[in-house]
């Protein structure tokens, strides 16, 4: 069963280290989670319940990260962290890729506006909580311009 | 129509004593033009996933970057990838008769999950470039054995002791007291075995608010747990209206184990939730159940709030769960209008919301 950190009054002998891609809100007891978890003798529907009620707040179907802790008494815990900056980059700008030659050739721009939706987004995320929203969003520019995509005031 | 051919001639995988053998005098009505389910067939759970199918593959990889790599892996087509814990104790008794091994020269096994048309090799040889592998790691790829994955899953199900005198049992077990109330369960793939925090509070509320005579509404009925234990409880007649055809068909299953009359159990199969179509077409009754229960999710009971509510009689008592205590708030906010007397109960994470519908 599911269980809040805060229980472990004893370490627990970890079975496995899992990681896999499910959409938000849209956990199911099928591949790829179900082998992935049945394997291991984890509760499937606690983890799909579990796990769509905490990916509520995002757009449904977006892919998150979950890494799953599978303890040999088939408890287990999950992170989930949404999709890496450049998936949102990608998505925002409407590409499949980035630049072949990014730095040279420039696939096509966001606005600052775009910047700041991801970065509250990304604000959300485990282990980016305490990342104030500046910081959040010159990593993002950071991240685009690596792509090739350019940053602008506004698009016209 | 097809979907209905491919049921029929579909060969039985006999999962032993996990068959769902449905009794035909159960019928179901669906809102949507039906792809009938004949239910005369003898079915089995694993039935409606032999369209799921999926690549086994299991990849060597030194041991110093698994990390890197499976997130590689991930990035280059692999739907997920488990990586079972070191385990030192065992690394060291080997070390005694191998003694060449260095650290980095340990091979670990990375199980992956492939979907079934991914080219697993490319994916592989990208996700190996990627992090400045030289070579592609040894692999091999087996068509995943849904069985193995569907029946591990059942027999984690355990009789499950909600209060005192109510238990509910899976169907291959006896009851462990034979004289409580017991809720016979093959849950198949649907939620709802009882051991979830919010199936716990959705039955302790129904077993508080039913003292016979009822008419109750199971909004996301899942396997139909609640909907048959109100049954037990002395309600005079249940209706379970979900989403998924396989809900459906695993709460059919469910109210013939525990010898639910046809005339007392309805099941609806209801359309996806979308903002328009909030499920119009089902047909029951407005305003003709005296309790009413929905424990699905955030997103779907405040789209469906005016909808859910609107199956309650007057002054009749709704419940809404599967939702977190950090949610509460937003659900609050939207039933109130709706609701008086409103009272929470809790579990851990979980929440059930209970109120009654304000007359007017």
């Amino acid at each position: 069963m599911a269980a809040a950190a805060k229980d472990i009054a004893t370490r627990r002998a970890v079975a496995a280290t899992i990681k896999l891609t499910v959409p938000a809100g849209g956990a199911r007891p099928a591949p790829p989670v179900g082998p992935a978890l049945g394997q291991y003798r984890l509760n499937l529907m606690a983890f799909c319940k579990d796990f769509n009620a905490r990916t509520q707040k995002y757009k449904p179907e977006t892919p998150m990260a979950v890494k799953i802790t599978a303890y040999k008494d088939n408890s287990f815990e999950f992170t989930v962290k949404s999709p890496s900056v450049s998936w949102y980059v990608k998505k925002a700008a409407g590409v499949e890729k980035g630049s072949t030659r990014p730095g040279h050739l420039t696939v096509t721009t966001l606005s600052v506006r775009h910047v700041y939706e991801i970065a509250k987004v990304k604000q959300s995320d485990p282990f980016c909580g305490y990342m104030p929203l500046e910081s959040i969003c010159k990593s993002i520019v950071g991240t685009a311009n690596s792509m090739g995509i350019k940053i602008v005031q506004d698009l016209e | 129509m097809s979907a209905w051919h491919f049921i029929k001639h579909f060969p039985c995988t006999n999962l032993s004593r996990h068959i769902l053998r449905v009794k035909p005098r159960r019928c179901f009505t669906s809102s949507t033009p039906p792809s009938s389910f004949s239910i005369s067939a003898s079915l089995s759970t694993s039935e409606s996933f032999a369209a799921a199918p999926y690549l086994s593959v299991r990849i060597h990889c030194p041991k110093h970057i698994v990390d890197p790599f499976s997130e590689a892996l991930l990035c280059f087509g692999a739907s997920s990838v488990a990586v079972d814990e070191y385990d030192e104790e065992e690394e060291e008794e080997e070390e005694d008769v191998t003694s060449e091994s260095s650290l980095a020269s340990r091979e670990i096994c990375i199980e992956s999950i492939f979907p079934v048309h991914e080219e697993v090799k490319m994916c592989i040889s990208q996700a190996a470039n990627s992090i400045g592998l030289k070579e592609i790691p040894k692999f091999n790829v087996e068509l995943g054995d849904e069985q193995d994955w569907i029946t591990k899953n059942q027999e984690l199900f355990q009789p499950v002791e909600i209060a005192e005198r109510l238990w509910i049992v899976p169907e291959w077990t006896s009851p462990p007291v034979a004289e409580a109330v017991n809720i016979i369960l093959n849950p198949g793939l649907a939620f709802g075995t009882g051991e979830h925090p919010t199936t716990k509070l959705c039955l302790l509320l129904l077993q508080s608010l039913i003292k016979g005579g009822e008419a109750f509404l199971d909004y996301g009925t899942g396997s139909g747990i609640l909907a048959i234990a109100a049954l037990k409880f002395g309600a005079a007649s249940s209706a379970g209206v979900d989403i998924d055809p396989l809900a459906i068909k695993s709460a059919n299953h469910n109210a013939a184990l525990n010898n639910i009359p046809l005339e007392k159990l309805e099941l609806h199969l209801a359309p996806p939730s979308d903002n328009s179509s909030c499920g119009t077409e089902i047909p029951l009754p407005k305003e003709q159940f005296d309790v009413v229960i929905a424990n699905i999710l955030l997103n779907p009971v405040m789209e469906l709030a005016d909808h859910i509510i609107s199956f309650a009689k007057p002054g009749a008592t709704i419940g809404i769960s599967g939702i977190l205590s950090e949610q509460l708030p937003m659900v609050k906010e939207r039933y109130s209008p709706f609701l008086e007397d409103i009272s929470v109960a809790t579990i851990g994470d979980w929440v059930c919301m209970s109120g009654t519908k304000k007359k007017s």
